[in-house]
């Protein structure tokens, strides 16, 4: 994490969170941990935690990232504490239903593409793998004035309807982005979808069903 | 804090590998750019065989700086390096995946495309 986000650990900590950053063999400190990074830490903790009561089963095998979780859930539960707890945490029917309004929204937004005559829209979940966002609709259209046409309907049916204003592009691009907050709306021209595959980037997000006709393009 | 001369990472696929920056975008004499700001940089290292090449000036937006940036509820972030993202006149970023750490500013800014490409929003 970044060097100055601030540490949970208590005053008798055995390591500090600098420590762990610094570590890294690699100048750039954001490159994932390869194989011998993690090895090199994983000693690192070992020599500074001799002498403690905490055993840390470092193993050499490929297993070294699972123990070093494993440890550092160790670590938290024996001396971390609660610094800071965010207040805009809501219970889970409430998110349940803020889920519920911006999918409505998002499957409305859905529709108004498919009216457009817009090409394999889909609309993703990512709320499990991004903070800031809940829904992706990736869309594709073939000419700038369908961009257009797409983002003067959609911007009208969010102002009128639902009180919502977007960010992001005003002028037809390549790629146009929409951003309401919630539901983010990407528009491609088709050799752009191919070029950035979004829809590969986020494979590991819940496809949700559209209750409407939907355009396969020739050869999906 | 980046200006005029200065060398940045390109934390993107498209091709460059080191920028330098010549021109701050935005203002006529800006002396520093943050993060989120657009800079003209010249490619002072390339990998080959891609559409970007050597000594190829470019248009690239800052995603990370040494400098900390401060934010209004009073955390601090500080990254190890200076990276930029290439982008072409449109806004688009010209690479089509990111790497490394992205700060959620960049979505305020109106670069919500490297946002969505990033692995790791902060």
């Amino acid at each position: 994490m970044a060097a100055s986000l601030h540490t949970r650990f208590s005053a008798s900590s055995l390591i500090s969170s600098h420590d762990l950053c610094h570590l890294s063999p690699h100048a750039n400190g954001w490159k994932s941990s390869h194989m011998p990074a993690s090895y090199k830490l994983g000693r690192t903790i070992q020599r500074s935690l001799r002498g403690s009561s905490v055993v840390s089963p470092m193993a050499l095998a490929a297993n070294a990232s699972q123990d070093t979780d494993d440890m550092y859930d160790d670590l938290f539960k024996k001396y971390g504490k609660v610094v800071y707890k965010s207040s805009d945490q809501k219970s889970p029917t409430a998110e349940v239903d803020d889920d519920a309004e911006c999918l409505s929204f998002a499957v409305a937004l859905a529709k108004i593409a498919s009216d457009v005559k817009a090409a394999d829209i889909k609309l993703l979940f990512v709320k499990p793998l991004v903070y800031w966002t809940k829904f992706f609709l990736i869309t594709t259209a073939f000419s700038r004035p369908q961009i257009d046409a797409i983002r003067n309907r959609i911007n009208d049916l969010a102002e009128k309807q639902y009180g919502k204003f977007a960010t992001g592009d005003t002028k037809a691009n390549s790629w146009t982005l929409l951003d309401f907050g919630d539901v983010v709306v990407h528009i491609f021209l088709p050799e752009q979808r191919e070029i950035y595959n979004l829809e590969e980037f986020y494979a590991n997000a819940t496809p949700i069903e559209l209750p409407f006709e939907n355009e396969q393009r020739f050869g999906r | 804090m980046i200006q005029p001369q200065t060398h940045l990472n390109v934390a993107d696929n498209s091709g460059a590998r080191e920028l330098m920056c010549i021109r701050i975008i935005g203002a006529s004499n800006r002396r520093y750019a943050h993060i989120g700001d657009v800079i003209v940089a010249v490619i002072k290292d390339a990998v080959p065989n891609m559409p970007l090449e050597r000594s190829e000036v470019v248009r690239a937006v800052i995603v990370r700086t040494c400098k900390e940036h401060k934010r209004d509820n009073g955390m601090i972030i500080r990254y190890d390096d200076n990276a930029a993202v290439v982008i072409d006149q449109e806004g688009n970023p010209k690479g089509t995946r990111v790497f490394g750490a992205i700060a959620r500013e960049l979505r305020q800014f109106n670069f919500t495309k490297i946002v969505s490409l990033a692995p790791e929003v902060l």
